[in-house]
């Protein structure tokens, strides 16, 4: 290759351009898709974060709403008042089944202050007597009113609310509690977004041993030591490698945070989480939010592999087009006026420069004619000038 | 006779032989070399620089040694 020659500068210059502009097109499709990728993990995060908002909301009306109904009932307050447990059982036991089905998970009645403690377990009649001191239970003593909000057990998660009952003369028999699992949001929010999720528990909200015992009972892999700081409570995939978070449940703003892209397999998911706080307001949870992105992956390089081909193809189109009009415009007339130059420097006087447009080269052919017409004139005439000196 | 005359011989004969382009040719030495080899003749004076210039444009352009 010859780099004196202008055709091969140019042709290294529609080359570069060709390089730059594959080159320039792969990192913007690139940065758009993060930026797109981007995009759609914070819609997923905060989408998530607003559903759950309104189921919680949800269940803690209807939960609620149960629970005025229950206060209403006079065989169900004179049984807790004159606490016969086996009669307040017999009363309630068929309307748990069916709150159960509805998802409502926990049900129990508490003594009144200052002992408050589990006078009945629907969820688990046989034990009782135990004093829970949760945040919600020291809430409801102070206030007198409704309390709602998650509270985490040992092994578990859930949203509850909590409220006192009157007997007829206004006197505080005690106070009533529902419950439910958070895990079970995390099944509706799925169906809804095609999303996957899962329920993050702060290990040190958790005591390790019920984890392990409450595994044991669900026949389900003792997780504990699959991540540093949580325990998945609960999750919509079966994968266990698309949850992770290495960082600290508490440092997660209450906006929620995206975190990085990752692969498995030809699959592409971007993934967030925001964080779950119990009714006392510490973040003792995190949902964890994972959309498969790899249909709008495959579109972008679709599109990508589309726009790289057509600038290779328009920019080779457009090299060659450049260098056949070089070639004819400039070079061919160029190594025209050279060979005319050379016969007649070889005593071809006879050779001609055709002028064939009226271009810069046009110019440039015209005036090597007029120059070598002139050079011939003085040759004819060298004998005559060389006598007469 | 001069050197440079025998190489214009030379140079001719070659072409001759060859069936070369003789205009081509001769005009390929003469800008090689910055002597027109019509101005040649017999009686022209030996110049060892013109002499080396024509000796080299004549191994560039027929490829022998002169």
């Amino acid at each position: 290759m010859n780099w004196n020659l202008i055709r091969t500068k140019v042709l290294a210059a529609l080359l570069a351009c060709l390089i730059v502009g594959v080159g320039g097109t792969l990192a913007l499709m690139q940065y758009t898709f993060d930026r797109n990728a981007q995009a759609l993990a914070g819609e997923s995060v905060s989408g998530a974060h607003k559903l759950f908002a309104i189921l919680e909301a949800r269940e803690i009306s209807k939960m609620t709403a149960v629970s005025d109904a229950l206060i209403m009932d006079p065989e169900i307050r004179d049984a807790f008042a004159t606490r016969d447990r086996s009669r307040l059982l017999e009363l309630t036991a068929p309307l748990y089944s069916k709150l159960k089905s509805e998802g409502i998970t926990n049900w129990m009645f508490h003594t009144p202050e200052p002992d408050m403690s589990v006078f009945l377990r629907l969820h688990n009649p046989a034990m009782f007597g135990d004093h829970l001191n949760r945040y919600v239970d020291k809430e409801v003593m102070r206030t007198h009113a409704v309390v709602a909000g998650n509270e985490l057990a040992k092994a578990g998660f859930a949203v509850r609310i909590l409220r006192p009952v009157y007997d007829a003369r206004g006197g505080l028999i005690g106070y009533v509690e529902f419950g439910e699992e958070l895990g079970q949001f995390i099944h509706t929010m799925k169906s809804q977004t095609g999303d996957d999720y899962g329920l993050l528990l702060g290990k040190k909200y958790v005591d390790r041993q019920f984890w392990a015992d409450s595994n044991a009972v669900w026949k389900r892999r003792n997780n504990w030591d699959d991540n540093p700081n949580f325990v998945v409570a609960d999750k919509t995939t079966a994968s266990d490698s698309i949850m992770q978070f290495r960082g600290d449940l508490d440092a997660v703003p209450a906006q929620g945070r995206v975190l990085e892209r990752f692969r498995a397999g030809d699959s592409v998911f971007i993934r967030g989480l925001f964080p779950i706080r119990d009714a006392a307001g510490n973040t003792v949870g995190a949902m964890f939010v994972v959309r498969d992105i790899s249909g709008v992956y495959a579109a972008m390089r679709h599109a990508q592999n589309i726009l790289v081909l057509l600038i290779v193809v328009s920019l080779t189109v457009g090299i060659l087009l450049v260098l056949t009009l070089l070639n004819r415009l400039i070079f061919t007339r160029l190594r025209h006026i050279t060979a005319v130059a050379t016969r007649v420097v070889g005593g071809d006087y006879d050779s001609e420069i055709r002028v064939t447009s009226e271009d810069e080269v046009g110019q440039f052919e015209q005036l090597f004619e007029q120059f070598r017409r002139i050079f011939v004139d003085l040759l004819a005439h060298l004998p005559e000038m060389q006598e007469k000196v | 006779m001069s050197q440079l005359y025998d190489l214009k011989v030379l140079i001719e004969n070659k072409i001759k032989a060859d069936g070369l382009d003789a205009a081509a040719v001769k005009g390929k030495i003469g800008l090689r070399s910055g002597k027109m080899l019509a101005f040649i003749t017999p009686s022209t004076p030996d110049d060892a620089d013109t002499v080396a210039k024509l000796k080299l444009a004549v191994k560039e352009v027929l490829h022998i040694n002169a």
